[in-house]
């Protein structure tokens, strides 16, 4: 009886030790490898476009299923994220700064893109729109909550005119163009490649991001990345982003070959895709670690300014309840990937 | 039988009992509250420990205080007042609207085999349709003001009203009929007289459903474009991340669709004081 005690115990104690041991090796097996991934793109002219069409991504994650999804503006990629559907993201700086503040388990990664004229106001030629002064009385859209309408109520504060003087609508970017298409608005500040058609239909452009940029607001388009999906794979972060900085590395050499690509991922003209990319500014990954945008460990860069500079913003007009400290942006930003696949 | 004992009770009753409303006095209204107080409970629970993250679920403190915030100094130029009467005024103006061209539309389908068949094909086709596909299309037909909006809302309000009343008019007892045109009953009597008042109570039941309906496609009207109105708060609010908000325009929204529901019942049990039905589930 004694004995039959003992090997039960001794049974018990080695399944329970095997047990433990698999248990410590588990998670390690996991970190090895994502079953499949999924990126969500924003709807705009830049290298993710090169990267995905160039199939970049899969050639770093051989055996890893990748998905990928469309996503209209920064409101929707804000729920895309909150609600934990995508893996990597791309946000611009104002719904950044709203997700840092409500505190997203998100890390910026990359700068994706500086944008230039290929976002802009647009203003219908027969609506006589000469200065911010005379959009007073008319009908203005943006989709809110995006770079474009954080910088135009950002204009239209510096120029001291109230916001309230116009009707400005939420419209998302296809939205706009249908609208434009209708003569439902006389202005409309938005991004390629849905800005073309408004401007083929009667409208000229009147202001744009990059202008505003040498205001001294700039804005941009950071790749985010879930906190657990970096904890748990911190490696595959890494492969990501070498594939994006390859997609930019392929913009920036073959400008034409690049334009093609674009042509076909939004079914344009090659003429319009040529034009277009020449409005967002590609930053080279090395160049991404200065001050001037991502910085590096533990010194952050310019980046972290703006997202203070915009949340101060939305916090002046109630779209965000509190004003966070610079220290709290820098923890978003994470250039630690880039210092990896640079240093290679 | 049930009601008869309710009302005389009702009617004993004295003092301060007597400025409570009636329904508020029946059991099942307790049983009702119980399950409003166990959510509730239950909100309080999982908020308080920590459990929901408060960026998906704030506590019912935070949600009070985005209501007086709201009430008092407004949500983006418009106090809640505002976008509640914006919303209200849209689902109205769409339902009865809705009412007038579907309740005659459904009782011309219940009476008459002819107009059944020729209009059957497109309300059925339609009715699946999500509202939200629908919309892209009347937004570019209707533009982006008042009208898309209010032709989304009336089209989710008309299919239920139609099939309801067609419903109705068909359940009518045909003695009914048969009498009063064997007393030589106009048209225009058979109609108000036997139509209406028989097809009444399955009717009201009809709008009841389709007002409901109406309700759920409200968010998806006020996206485009909207710069007011409780469906446009919440889904603005939901952009920059502020649930407490939305989770009180839904709380609002849900509020205004019980009163409006009713208010239909009350409705009914004016016009229709024959029908149990209206009168006895309250």
């Amino acid at each position: 009886m004694k004995n039959l005690f003992q090997n039960f115990s001794k049974t018990i104690l080695c399944s329970l030790s095997l047990l433990s041991m698999s248990l410590v090796s588990l998670p390690k097996a996991l970190a090895e490898k994502p079953k499949e991934i999924t990126i969500g793109y924003l709807n705009l002219v830049n290298a993710q476009l090169v990267t995905k069409n160039l199939g970049l991504v899969a050639k770093e994650m051989p055996g890893v299923k990748i998905n990928y999804i469309k996503v209209g503006g920064g409101g929707d990629m804000l729920r895309a994220i909150a609600a934990d559907q995508v893996d990597f993201g791309g946000l611009g700086n104002p719904p950044t700064a709203i997700g840092v503040t409500k505190g997203l388990p998100i890390k910026g990664t990359m700068v994706l893109n500086m944008l230039d004229f290929v976002e802009a106001m647009v203003v219908r030629t027969d609506a006589n729109i000469k200065s911010f002064k005379d959009l007073e009385g008319k009908t203005i859209a943006a989709p809110f909550g995006s770079t474009t309408h954080y910088l135009l109520l950002q204009a239209l504060k510096d120029e001291g005119i109230d916001p309230a003087s116009m009707k400005i609508l939420d419209l998302r970017p296809a939205d706009i163009a249908a609208a434009w298409a209708r003569g439902d608005i006389d202005a409309a500040w938005f991004w390629e490649p849905n800005l073309d058609k408004a401007v083929k239909r009667g409208g000229n452009i009147f202001m744009t991001s990059g202008i505003m940029e040498k205001r001294g607001y700039p804005t941009w388009d950071v790749g985010v990345v879930m906190n657990d999906f970096a904890e748990k794979y911190p490696e595959y972060v890494n492969k990501f982003v070498k594939a994006e900085c390859d997609g930019i590395d392929y913009w920036i050499k073959n400008p034409e070959k690049t334009a093609a690509i674009i042509a076909e991922e939004l079914s344009l003209s090659l003429d319009d895709a040529t034009r277009m990319m020449k409005g967002t500014e590609m930053v080279p990954c090395d160049k991404q670690l200065t001050a001037q945008y991502m910085g590096t460990t533990g010194k952050i860069g310019g980046f972290a300014d703006t997202l203070v500079k915009t949340s101060k913003f939305l916090v002046s007009e109630k779209r965000l309840p509190v004003q966070l400290t610079r220290t709290s942006y820098e923890r978003f930003l994470d250039p630690s990937y880039l210092e990896n696949v640079v240093g290679k | 039988m049930k009601m008869n004992k309710d009302k005389t009770k009702v009617n004993k009753t004295t003092g301060i009992l007597r400025l409570i409303p009636s329904f508020m006095r029946k059991r099942s209204f307790g049983y009702s509250m119980l399950t409003v107080d166990v959510l509730f409970i239950l909100w309080i629970v999982l908020t308080s420990t920590g459990i929901a993250d408060e960026l998906f679920l704030p506590g019912p403190l935070k949600v009070w205080q985005a209501f007086i915030t709201v009430a008092t100094e407004g949500y983006q130029g418009s106090t809640l007042l505002v976008h509640v009467i914006t919303s209200l005024n849209r689902i109205l103006i769409a339902f009865g609207i809705a009412c007038l061209i579907g309740i005659p539309l459904g009782i011309l389908m219940g009476a008459s085999k002819i107009a059944r068949s020729l209009l059957n094909p497109l309300i059925e086709f339609y009715r699946p349709l999500p509202p939200l596909g629908l919309y892209t299309l009347l937004v570019m037909w209707l533009g982006i003001g008042e009208e898309s909006k209010l032709a989304l809302l009336f089209l989710a309000a008309l299919p239920g009203l139609i099939i309801a009343t067609i419903q109705a008019v068909q359940n009518i007892d045909p003695v009914y009929l048969r009498v009063a045109r064997g007393l030589g009953a106009s048209q225009k009597t058979i109609l108000f007289s036997v139509y209406l008042p028989a097809a009444g109570p399955t009717i009201l039941a009809g709008m009841r459903i389709s007002l409901g309906f109406t309700y759920t496609v409200l968010v998806a009207a006020e996206i485009v474009a909207a710069t007011a109105g409780i469906g446009w708060m919440i889904w603005d609010a939901a952009k920059f991340l502020l649930s407490d908000v939305v989770i009180m325009g839904l709380i609002v929204l849900g509020l205004t669709g019980v009163g409006l529901d009713l208010l239909m019942r009350l409705i009914g049990r004016i016009l229709m004081p024959w029908d149990q039905r209206s009168g006895s589930k309250a």
